[in-house]
């Protein structure tokens, strides 16, 4: 009886596919299963209101109006909370400088939106004259890409106000075009457009639930990293969405789309913290290979890699640790020092191709490419320490404090030391300071085990010309390189506990409160039993009840209290 | 762990992970550096370096006939800066051809010839001794000390401001046009072949051009480790017998084969050279340093130089048709059967080149292209 | 009777005669109340300086990164202006397989951001800026050529060439401040019809923004009052763009420039860019440009009095000094060349406005075609912008990108004048990439 009721919640429209991986299933927490489903003991964190991300704001513009528009201006920077700025979306504002680059791009798409080039495609009728308001015109152009742009009908009188608007500045211009332009730009600044407004109503027990609209646009920003379209709103306004197996089939749908990989790409994108890598620089005179484009690519690399796995294979999500395939360019191939063969003409940029390292190749998984072996690295040289830290942070969940303030690095940084010629010499003289140590205990293991790629993430040998040791231990279990290294932390259990938190944190833009454990858990346990697949884990979030459902607003003070990390130690 | 042995061999020449046989060992490089080996040196130009090319046009006029007053009152208005250069007017058309102003450029012989100073003082010059003989004239190869060396295109263009350098200070026109072809040329490709590279042996050297120009660091030095796609053109397919010992490859058969790689027009539109030989170092930071000798076609130099015009003769080689006359004077290979005019010059070339993986065209693995 | 600001805003606007319909708000008035705050912010101004030959590698490139470096000899001469500028180094203009047209592609890519294919290029920097900040002054952009020919790097949006440019300061002069000049204070003040409607829309639909979700925590709240707040300064903005701008106190009519001779030679070159400067000072002092574009020999034709070789005579002729390591005129050259420069400026910031410079409120950017002028190089290029543009840029610091695009100076300076551009660039040339450390 209980696992049918699991079915018909979290399965419905796919069968549940059980595969038990090679010895992992016994790695699933054992959880007391029937909290899973006790709703009594279900008390959700607040409602969110997240501010638009730079690719959401793009991908809803492309969506409404097309690819051929160029956006113009650029974004305030976003923060991290928790691990991710999906987290962070929900406690930033919009300053001044900000507002002022916001109403920069709104004049420029709507003045596109509105140009000759694109009038006629864009507003479906014609005003009775161009050179005068035309209210029934300007209202169903406002009415239609303003149910977009909200997610939701505007309200009789916010509709009006647009068509008023439009109306007094096609007065003032005389021109019915520019005062399409100056409310649909209006509109584009507008709270509604670029916060995520999140409507709630009451329902059963203490509790409120998102509206069908803001249901809607929990949903598309989750699975599309953009705003609903026209069907999903549609199945909104019929209250399709408050129904477990209406939900169920748009989720079906939507997670059918080709949009689903923009989805993937932001979460993976947010969760490793490739944001960074746009800004990731190196010491020229040291790795005069890393270009910008290396960079660029190398963050690409990691994603379509990810994708490959849990998109295009749909496999394990695990096996992103291990897999041997991935994607190169001309530029990466030279770092790695393996074969990239362009098919484009001379001169044309670089293309992708898919590669498979040699089964005794010392690359396997994410964590040997260079998005990862270089962003964690500082300028000039490779880190056993960052390394460590981000797969401990990034990968497992598990937070490693700063170091404190007065200790010194100089053993650290001075890679020239003929006393120290390895990292791994460094860091042991640098541990030996028993403030220190209890740290890099967490993170130097593991970290060493990647020494074998340089600050660039190339592959060596040496350092200094002495060998590398790459053996260690992860949580106990014990590897002798890179490789090594990557099964061990594919087999263990944070990993899976790791990727279920952040996926649902980036879900609901704030780190599950104590309450939801019971959720999460039956998140973990779906995961397992779907044999770790993202999708599956994607869409049991998607079409459980506690995804749209919150704490009242009047609670909403008690429990952001930041007692509620959803991280584990 | 693995073997460092085996990767080594994997980074120098990813190919070797798809050869055949086992044994087999091929280094593939991407041609970074491409010069005429010039070894100037105080002294060996005792009639002195060429004037430059402002000056010397003013010795030019009096070639021609014009006065110290003429010559001044055209500098003078040139100086004014009013409309265009009396100076330059004459020079452009300096050829007179039934007694018409004809271009200097495409009719080099029309033009007086303007006795430019060449080399007479140097003993050393890089390159290979490719008749066999050693005459009273013939080089000494400063790296090798072999005697007897043929290279008469240093001699005649030893004295231009623009051609005199070393290896270390490369000459001024070729390094203008290594800069103006590095990032868009499709890049020269040498491939290296034998039993075990590491060891004396018998070697087989290609030379092939790619798909695809040289990629570069962000510095602006040579990209190692980049893949590319031999161009299938069986015009600019080399191969050679060679041997290796103590890391120089030689060849076997010196002066019996050419080479031809199709090149940018504004070089050549091929770079071609008869009777070849060359020797090629495989370095210790695994690039290959080489020198190439053979006997070139003047006029393949001659006419892509001519090619610039006016633009080229002031900025780039200075006097066209002077060195037209040059190269007449020294060509010393293929005498025309009729006139006895040499039409080769024997020339000696420098390159340098980087590791990198080379693919057959249209494959998606990389591979050897067929021999 | 409520009344709706919705409906005043209507009622004034609807018979189209508006002089100033909208009522003055205490939020337009400065603190004290007396003044409109308008005239407190000059608007910024843009200028670039195109050279041809750059510097010679060695001498120019500081040792150290970030504030504080040590001038290399051929920059000393802008020392003056040290923390009010930004040094790049490091830039590259990339080829992308197209062949190099010496002395040609460095300018395209400098100024466009691309290599034109075909006829038509993109527009240059100054004229995407000019369509920001310069499109209601009398000129949208003054070009200057300081060799005495009518080369520039400026290149209008649809333009098949670039536009040509003035070599004699007497003719600018004549240009500007001739008989077609009015006094910009005497001038009737007509509010821009689009600055109004924009102005009068985001006060219709203030009601409609504030029609957000209710049920929000404390934090959220502060949030939209961050929001709205920062709405209101955009409003604000526009209600003073509608003002009849404030005198403009500093303007006034310069004498005519003294005659003197126009062309390539060096005491002529120098001569001439300092009276270029002073016209230009004035020009921007009087509203008459916001932009301004220089051209310091496209192909080097700077030559000395009484010799026939020039600048880029020299970089091919001239042989490597074996003593200095480099080539000794053409060394002479950059450094004269940077002087020059150095003067331009120091005409720009002697005309002051109150406590402030036309520099002040100026950046003026300066790129090169090669990194290494003798073999031509399009790599390790020099950059240097001088002037915060009234603040928005940091200045001060020698910032070290190699490999990057030149475009991301141009694409930073785009942003700090308020070009909403996320990119700029074509192909391997393009960028999105802010220099987010320069940004103020």
């Amino acid at each position: 009886m209980f696992h049918r009721s699991l079915r018909s919640r979290f399965a419905a429209g796919g069968a549940l596919v059980l595969i038990i991986v090679g010895g992992s299933a016994a790695l699933v927490p054992q959880k007391p299963e029937a909290a899973a489903l006790v709703p009594a003991a279900h008390a959700p964190g607040p409602a969110t209101v997240r501010r638009l991300s730079a690719d959401q704001y793009r991908n809803i513009i492309h969506d409404v109006f097309g690819r051929s528009l160029d956006l113009g201006g650029y974004f305030e920077p976003d923060l991290r909370i928790s691990g991710l700025l999906a987290v962070g979306s929900g406690k930033v504002g919009i300053t001044p400088a900000g507002m002022e680059q916001y109403d920069a791009m709104a004049r420029s798409i709507a003045g596109q939106v509105a140009d000759e080039d694109h009038r006629a495609q864009m507003i479906p009728c014609a005003p009775k004259s161009a050179d005068a308001a035309d209210d029934a015109c300007a209202g169903a152009f406002l009415a239609r890409v303003g149910r977009l742009l909200y997610r939701r009908p505007l309200s009789e009188d916010q509709l009006e106000a647009y068509v008023d608007a439009a109306a007094i500045a096609a007065r003032t211009t005389g021109d019915f075009y520019q005062g399409i332009e100056f409310s649909l730009a209006a509109m584009l600044s507008s709270p509604q457009f670029l916060f995520r407004e999140a409507r709630t109503v009451p329902a059963r027990g203490s509790v409120h639930v998102l509206d069908a609209y803001a249901k809607a646009s929990q949903l598309s920003f989750f699975l599309w990293n953009s705003g609903p379209d026209l069907l999903l709103l549609e199945a909104a306004a019929k209250g399709v969405l408050d129904r477990p197996r209406g939900l169920s089939r748009e989720v079906d749908r939507m997670m059918e789309s080709p949009r689903l990989e923009a989805g993937l790409r932001a979460f993976f994108t947010d969760n490793f913290g490739f944001d960074k890598i746009t800004s990731l620089t190196k010491d020229a005179a040291i790795f005069p290979e890393f270009s910008a484009q290396v960079a660029e690519d190398a963050q690409e690399q990691t994603l379509r890699t990810i994708l490959d796995v849990v998109l295009t294979r749909n496999a394990d999500y695990r096996e992103i640790f291990t897999t041997k395939k991935t994607f190169l360019t001309q530029q990466l191939g030279s770092i790695y020092r393996v074969p990239a063969i362009s098919d484009a003409p001379n001169g044309a940029p670089d293309t992708w191709q898919e590669y498979e390292f040699a089964a005794d190749d010392p690359r396997a998984g994410i964590l040997t490419h260079i998005s990862f072996t270089a962003l964690h690295s500082p300028a000039g040289r490779g880190s056993p320490t960052l390394r460590g830290k981000a797969l401990r942070e990034i990968m497992m969940c598990q937070p490693v404090p700063p170091p404190p303030g007065d200790v010194p690095f100089n053993i650290i940084n001075d890679t020239s030391n003929p006393l120290y010629r390895t990292a791994r010499k460094r860091l042991a003289a640098h541990a030996a300071n028993p403030v220190c140590a209890g740290c890099h205990k967490i993170t130097d293991p593991i970290g060493l085990a990647l020494e074998t790629f340089d600050g660039q993430g190339k592959f060596r040998t040496t350092e200094n010309r002495e060998t590398l040791d790459t053996s260690g231990t992860l949580d106990g279990v014990a590897y002798q390189d890179a490789a090594g290294l990557a099964r061990a932390v594919r087999d263990n259990p944070a990993t899976t506990t790791c990727i279920v938190n952040r996926l649902s944190a980036y879900a609901l833009g704030r780190a599950t409160a104590p309450g939801e454990k019971a959720w999460v858990a039956h998140l973990q346990k779906a995961f397992a039993d779907g044999g770790y697949r993202a999708t599956t884990l994607m869409r049991a979030i998607a079409v459980s009840r506690e995804f749209y459902t919150v704490s009242p607003p009047a609670l909403e003070q008690s429990a952001s209290a930041p007692a509620s990390t959803g991280e584990t130690r | 762990m693995f073997s460092y042995g085996r990767l080594s061999a994997f980074a120098l020449g990813g190919v070797l992970l798809f050869a055949q046989s086992a044994l087999a060992e091929t280094r593939s490089y991407a041609v970074s550096w491409f010069t005429q080996a010039m070894n100037s040196q105080a002294g060996d130009c005792p009639d002195g370096v060429n004037l430059p090319w402002k000056e010397h046009r003013l010795k030019i006029l009096r070639d021609y006939g014009f006065t110290g007053e003429q010559i001044e009152a055209m500098v003078q208005e040139e100086l004014a800066g009013k409309g265009r250069s009396p100076i330059q007017a004459f020079i452009v058309m300096r050829g007179r051809m039934n007694g018409q102003p004809v271009s200097p450029y495409t009719y080099p012989a029309t033009v007086i010839d303007p006795k430019l100073h060449y080399v007479k003082g140097a003993k050393t010059s890089y390159g290979f001794n490719l008749d066999g003989q050693e005459g009273p004239a013939s080089f000494i190869d400063p790296d090798t000390g072999e005697k007897g060396v043929d290279n008469e295109l240093s001699r005649a263009l030893g004295c231009m401001r623009e051609f005199r350098g070393s290896k270390a200070t490369p000459p001024l026109y070729w390094e203008w046009t290594w800069g103006q072809l590095k990032s868009n040329q499709p890049a020269w490709l040498i491939t290296i072949e034998g039993d075990d590279l590491g060891s004396d042996g018998d070697v087989t050297v290609t030379f092939d051009r790619a798909l695809e120009h040289l990629r570069h660091n962000i510095d602006g030095s040579p990209r190692k480790d980049v893949t590319y796609r031999i161009d299938p053109d069986p015009r600019s397919h080399n191969v050679y017998a060679g041997r290796i010992e103590d890391g120089l490859v030689t060849l076997t058969a010196p002066g019996t084969a050419g080479i031809n790689l199709l090149q940018d027009p504004l070089v050549a539109v091929m770079f071609r050279m008869t009777k070849v030989n060359m020797r090629l170092g495989m370095m210790s930071d695994d690039s290959l340093d080489v020198m190439v000798g053979g006997y070139q076609p003047w006029s393949d130099l001659y006419f892509s130089f001519a090619g610039g015009g006016a633009a080229n003769e002031s900025a780039s080689t200075g006097d066209m048709p002077g060195i037209y006359y040059l190269f007449r004077r020294h060509a010393d290979a293929d005498p025309d059967p009729a006139t006895g005019q040499n039409a080769s010059i024997s020339a000696t070339y420098y390159m340098r080149a980087i590791p990198a993986f080379t693919a057959a065209p249209n494959l998606k693995r990389p591979t050897l292209a067929a021999r | 009777m409520k009344v709706n600001r919705r409906t005043v805003l209507k009622g004034s606007l609807a018979g189209a005669s508006v002089g100033v319909g909208i009522p003055l708000l205490d939020c337009f008035l400065n603190a004290n109340g007396t003044a409109l705050a308008n005239g407190a912010a000059l608007p910024p101004i843009f200028g670039t300086w195109f050279q041809s030959l750059g510097f010679t590698p060695g001498r120019w490139r500081p040792d150290a990164i970030g504030r504080d470096y040590e001038s290399k000899a051929e920059m000393k001469p802008l020392d003056a202006f040290k923390a009010r500028m930004n040094l790049i180094s490091g830039c590259q203009y990339f080829m992308d397989g197209r062949p190099v047209e010496t002395h040609i592609t460095g300018v395209q890519i400098g100024s466009t951001g691309a290599i034109p294919v075909g006829v038509i290029s993109a527009p240059s920097i100054d004229d995407i800026v000019a369509g920001m900040i310069g499109a209601r002054t009398r000129f949208r952009s003054l070009e200057v050529s300081l060799t005495g020919n009518r080369e520039s790097a400026s290149r209008r949006a649809g333009s098949a060439s670039n536009s040509p440019s003035e070599p004699s300061p007497a003719a600018l002069y004549a240009r500007i401040f001739g008989p077609e000049f009015r006094d910009p204070n005497a001038l009737a003040f007509e509010p821009d019809v689009r600055v109004m409607a924009r102005r009068s829309v985001l006060s219709a639909v203030s009601d409609a923004r504030r029609d957000f979700s209710k049920a929000l925590g404390a934090s959220d709240r502060t949030r939209l009052e961050e929001y709205f707040t920062s709405i209101r300064q955009l409003e604000q903005q526009l209600e003073l763009d509608l003002q009849k701008p404030a005198p403009l106190e500093y303007c006034a009519r310069p004498g005519t420039p003294a005659e003197g001779v126009v062309g390539p030679v060096t005491d002529d070159v120098a001569r001439n860019a300092t009276l270029f400067g002073g016209l230009i000072a004035n020009a921007v002092a009087c509203d008459q440009t916001r932009v301004f574009n220089l051209m310091m020999g496209q192909a080097g034709n700077v030559r000395q009095a009484g010799s026939i070789e020039n600048w880029h005579g020299w970089t091919h002729e001239e042989p490597i000094d074996p003593q200095a390591g480099y080539q000794v005129i053409v060394a002479w050259y950059s450094t004269w060349a940077a002087q020059v420069f150095a003067d331009f400026l120091t005409e720009l910031d002697k005309r002051k406005e109150g406590s402030g410079s036309v520099l002040d409120r100026a950046v003026v950017l300066w790129q090169t075609d090669h990194g290494i002028a003798r073999s031509h190089t399009m790599d390790n290029l020099p950059i240097i912008a001088v002037g915060s543009a009234g603040g928005r840029l940091k200045t001060g610091m020698h910032i070290n990108t190699p490999g990057d695009p030149s475009t991301r100076v141009g694409l930073t300076l785009q942003q700090a004048l308020g070009v909403p551009a996320g990119t700029w660039g074509a192909l391997s040339n393009a960028t999105s990439k802010t220099m987010t450390e320069i940004l103020a």
